[in-house]
């Protein structure tokens, strides 16, 4: 018995090898498995056999059944190959040329999305400026020391009367007088975006760069509204995990004033390389002075807000973790390092 | 203003077993912020970070004062240990036998001197050393280095003169002249150019630049004798305006332009008496020459509980206000809710206004232990003009075509303008020395920075240009500019078509000559008669360069597109073959065939032999189909213009 089923199946596979299409395979299978089939004639004989081999034909049967129809499986996709016209999936693909955002317009567009999300109305306003608007508005008077720490570029022109001299604007708060006086009462929820100048280039820092700077004034705003929302913007910005802290610090435009501080993505917190003591400096936040107020027509007594002005390029390399050894590169127009953010 | 201040130093006036790192930890929550602190030998120096407000902290006393009030509410025990403002043995008067001074009190608000005898210079102890050494300033010898000692440890600038050198003991403080001469200490010799705080002697000689540096004239040298030691109040706005206008940033200067307390001085002349026996055996006249006629008159300032709650956020009991207040040495009154302040006069600089208080409180009750909440109230009912998305949406459409986005800086050399450009009157260099009005030769720099690295590239930037207006600010035009290199122009020219078709707008390209444009080789880009900007080969340049006037852009594609039917005819397809002269412009061509009302669309598919140019186009009728015969009729329309035109042949 043995003998006979293992020369079916030689038979049966030079068949099916031989097989030239479809219907001839057909006719083979039938002649295997149908009714009468070789095959199916084997499987009624088990009987037949002594009990002490029965189990051995029974798995020979099966194991020739389960062979031959592989077999069968696999000429049938032969057939249908060859049926096809050759395509070849696996060649690599003609791309697009890609294009690329620079990394300060992707940065404005994440951080305007925070703040609108929370009722923040973005504009932009001068960055050729007057003084008044720069400084003697924002409670700096003329020769005031607190000037010094920016570092202004002047322009060659002459000066207004009443606004004083023409300069290139070293903070996006110049735009907070201007905000009140355009939207001359409060509510207030301003967020300003714009390119700023100082006299000063080295590895981290550039002639121009950019400032997001946040206003809100109403009725009761206080330090707690002050410390929620950057708390927001952290979370949003940075991720859930992170938090911020205010130290005291001092702006003549804002009365208290702060540095801010986020708690570092690196070590969580619990200090590292590239912080101080697990926190990083975001920048200056604070309540707006009531001299500022008065200067953008705004009735102090009444009304309170807070402001805060952080740098674009360093609020977003914070982000990624991105160390960029120069910050001079990001406006050098070198494709090699722009295209890398 | 950064200050180094030793530890051990610091112990001296403050009592409490903090470590360094708590101090550290507390004082940048609550007060000055303390950068760092590092090992000096056994001992530790502070790093700190003093405000330009707070000069009355920029010394080791002055942080102690902070750092009694700040770390007890840490739980941290901490006392300050108070210096004496007054001495039994030494008195303030107005006239002195060893000094004749005239003093203009506007200048000097608070004029002291003694006369100090017998001095013999050496070398100062190890420990005054060792503390000034740390914080950066070399010791010298005992006279110098007790002068930067006072300075360190309280504040307050000091001076000393070799008493001979000041003829007939004579001393006008007063207002230099313009062009008076002055050679100071270190050698130097200043022309001055008048209102700086000048000493003149009894021969009419400057021996002094007051507040910023000693003259030479009366300098101390070894063989000095007899000094006179010198501690005053000047007017902060004409010390900075000298020390500014000169160049000469000494520390002293530093400090009196921020506004020193003329209180401050009486300690400061005190320690100057019992450093000068110390260290130089020099024995003080007892009485000290003190013009201050217009002493220290504390302020008040009011305020209600009710604004301090506003301003904080939260409920705060009046106990707590007073006793974060007096801690910091300002003495307290409530009246109901009403709270009565009183200013040190270590503060009366800076501390003006309620809500200066407010922050004094704020800080002492703690940042960190105030709540986070988002503000409620009333939205501003106004919101983001919709131009930042229109700019974000054109630099999504060029980036996405393969425009890569570039940021060059605003400011440009001279060669790089139009006449009559803003320039700066304090450029870093020459070639950022003018706003540019025209984003054309940035450009052109940036594709040079990247040819031979990149074969193929589209560079596009949209910032400001700044054109200058009589009598007011310049106009900061937004534009968009982009430039390719390895583009073919069709190539360059078609995302500009493209643009301008994702922004529904219909433009008309005209041949016309622009500034910085090769002659013949730009178009202006004109949506009905308005131009909105031009495209073309710049001057001597192998790129294509566009520019567009993102206003323009904005206000014209704000408007609402209207919805067409589709037509329910379907359209018929052909490509027809025109052969044209030379020189005929295809464009133009485009346009008349375009100009026909059952033409839907075209495009150009084709150009070989440089005169065979096949279109592709669409016929399309919307009330009906057309059939061969129709087509036939307008293909021969068409043909027959472009004969007559520009005398072209349909190609069989």
């Amino acid at each position: 018995m043995q003998e006979e089923i293992m020369s079916a199946k030689n038979q049966a596979l030079a068949q099916i090898t031989g097989a030239r299409d479809n219907t001839e395979l057909e006719q083979i299978r039938i002649d295997l498995f149908g009714r009468n089939g070789k095959i199916t004639g084997l499987v009624k004989r088990i009987k037949e056999v002594p009990q002490e081999n029965r189990q051995q034909v029974g798995i020979l049967i099966n194991e020739t059944k389960n062979t031959l129809e592989n077999l069968f499986a696999e000429q049938r996709n032969s057939f249908k190959e060859n049926a096809r016209e050759w395509f070849d999936p696996t060649i690599p693909g003609i791309k697009p040329k890609i294009g690329h955002l620079h990394l300060v317009t992707q940065a404005i567009t994440e951080i305007s999305k925070v703040f609108e999300g929370i009722g923040f109305e973005r504009v932009r306003y001068p960055e050729v400026e007057w003084d008044f608007f720069a400084f003697e508005g924002l409670n700096m008077p003329k020769g005031h020391p607190a000037r010094d720490e920016w570092e202004t570029f002047f322009v060659d022109a002459p000066e207004n009367p009443k606004y004083g001299k023409v300069l290139l604007t070293p903070q996006t708060s110049s735009g907070q007088v201007r905000e009140m006086l355009r939207v001359k009462s409060p509510p207030v929820r301003m967020i300003n975006i714009g390119k700023c100048y100082r006299r000063q280039s080295d590895i981290s820092h550039v002639p121009m760069f950019h400032q997001f700077e946040g206003l809100v004034i109403d009725e009761n705003i206080s330090i707690v509204n002050l410390k929620g929302t950057l708390s927001y913007f952290a979370q949003s910005f940075f991720g859930k995990e992170r938090k911020i802290r205010l130290r005291p610090y001092h702006f003549q435009f804002t009365e208290p004033s702060f540095e801010i501080d986020v708690s570092c993505g690196n070590c969580d917190g619990r200090g590292c390389k590239l912080c101080k003591a697990g926190w990083l400096e975001l920048g200056g936040a604070g309540m707006v002075h009531p001299n500022v107020l008065k200067a953008g027509g705004i009735n102090p007594n009444k009304y309170s807000g807070f402001a805060f002005g952080w740098g674009v390029e360093r609020t977003y390399m914070m982000k990624g973790g991105i160390h960029i050894p120069d910050i001079r590169l990001l406006y050098s127009a070198d494709l090699r390092y722009l295209t890398q953010f | 203003m950064d200050i180094k201040i030793l530890d051990s130093w610091l112990r001296e006036f403050l009592d409490t077993k903090a470590k360094p790192a708590e101090l550290v930890k507390c004082l940048s929550l609550c007060g000055p912020s303390v950068e760092r602190v590092e090992k000096y030998g056994n001992d530790s120096v502070y790093n700190i970070e003093v405000t330009t407000n707070r000069i009355d902290s920029a010394s080791v006393y002055g942080i102690a004062r902070e750092g009694a009030a700040i770390l007890p509410r840490f739980g941290v025990t901490a006392k300050l240990k108070r210096i004496k403002p007054f001495s039994s043995e030494f008195k303030f008067v107005k006239k002195v036998n060893y000094l004749n001074p005239v003093v203009n009190p506007e200048l000097c608000k608070r004029f002291t001197a003694v006369l100090i005898k017998n001095v013999k210079i050496e070398d100062s102890p190890e420990e005054i050393k060792k503390r000034l050494e740390s914080a950066g300033v070399r010791a010298i010898n005992n006279i110098v280095d007790i002068s930067n000692y006072i300075m360190l440890e309280l504040g307050q600038p000091v001076h000393t003169f070799d008493y001979d050198k000041i003829k007939g003991s004579k001393m006008i403080l007063r207002e230099s002249k313009k062009g008076e001469k002055i050679t100071t200490l270190d050698g130097k010799v200043f022309t001055l150019k008048g209102n700086d705080i000048v000493i003149e002697d009894g021969e009419g000689r400057l021996i002094d630049l007051a507040g910023v540096m000693g003259g030479a004239l009366s300098a101390v040298d070894e063989n000095t004798k007899n000094v006179l030691l010198f501690v005053q109040t000047y007017d902060a706005v004409r010390i900075r305006k000298t020390s500014m206008g000169l160049a000469q940033r000494t520390i002293a200067a530093t400090i009196f332009e921020k506004g020193t307390d003329p209180e401050l001085v009486t300690p400061a002349i005190l320690k100057g008496i019992k450093l000068f026996k110390s260290l130089c055996r020099g024995e003080a006249e007892k009485e000290i020459i003190d013009l201050y006629p217009d002493s220290f008159k504390p302020k008040k300032i009011s305020l209600g509980l009710e604004f301090i709650e506003k301003r904080l956020g939260i409920t705060i009991s009046k106990k707590d206000i007073s006793d974060y207040l007096t801690s910091l040495d300002f003495e307290t009154d409530w009246y109901g809710n009403n709270l009565e302040v009183q200013v040190p006069s270590f503060r009366s600089q800076d501390v003006l206004e309620p809500e200066d208080v407010v922050e004094e409180i704020a800080r002492i009750y703690g940042y960190h232990n105030l709540p986070s909440e988002v503000m409620i109230g009333k939205l501003t009912g106004r919101s983001t003009s919709p131009k930042f998305t229109f700019e974000e949406k054109i630099k999504n459409y060029l980036s996405g075509w393969g425009g890569c986005e570039v940021y060059t800086l605003s400011l440009v050399s001279k060669d790089f303008v139009d006449q009559g450009a803003l320039k700066l009157k304090n450029p870093l260099g020459v070639d950022s020395e003018y706003l540019r009005t025209s984003l054309m030769p940035s450009l052109i720099n940036a594709a040079k920075e990247n040819t031979g690295t990149f074969e193929t590239f589209h560079l596009f930037e949209m910032s400001n240009i700044y054109l200058p207006r009589k009598n007011d600010l310049p106009e900061e035009k937004l534009m968009l500019a982009g430039i390719f290199e390895g583009y073919k122009y069709r190539e360059a020219k078609g995302i500009m078509e493209a643009l301008l078709e994702k922004l529904h707008l219909n433009v008309n390209f005209e041949i016309q000559e622009s500034k910085g444009f090769a002659a013949g080789k730009c178009v202006e880009i004109l949506v009905g008669k308005e131009s909105i900007g031009r495209i073309g080969y710049p001057e001597n340049s192998e790129n294509i360069y566009y520019e567009i006037d993102i206003q323009k852009l904005f206000k014209l594609s704000q408007k609402d597109i209207k919805y067409k039917d589709i037509s329910k005819y379907p359209a018929q397809v052909e490509d027809i073959t025109f052969i044209l002269p030379e020189r005929t412009k295809i464009g133009e061509v485009a346009k008349l065939i375009e100009s026909n009302p059952l033409v839907q669309g075209y495009s150009l598919d084709s150009v070989y032999k440089g005169n065979n140019f096949t279109f592709h186009i669409w016929y399309q009728n919307p009330d009906r189909t057309l059939t061969n015969s129709d087509v036939q009729e307008i293909r021969n329309k068409i043909v027959q213009a472009i004969k007559t035109k520009f005398g072209g042949q349909i190609k069989a």
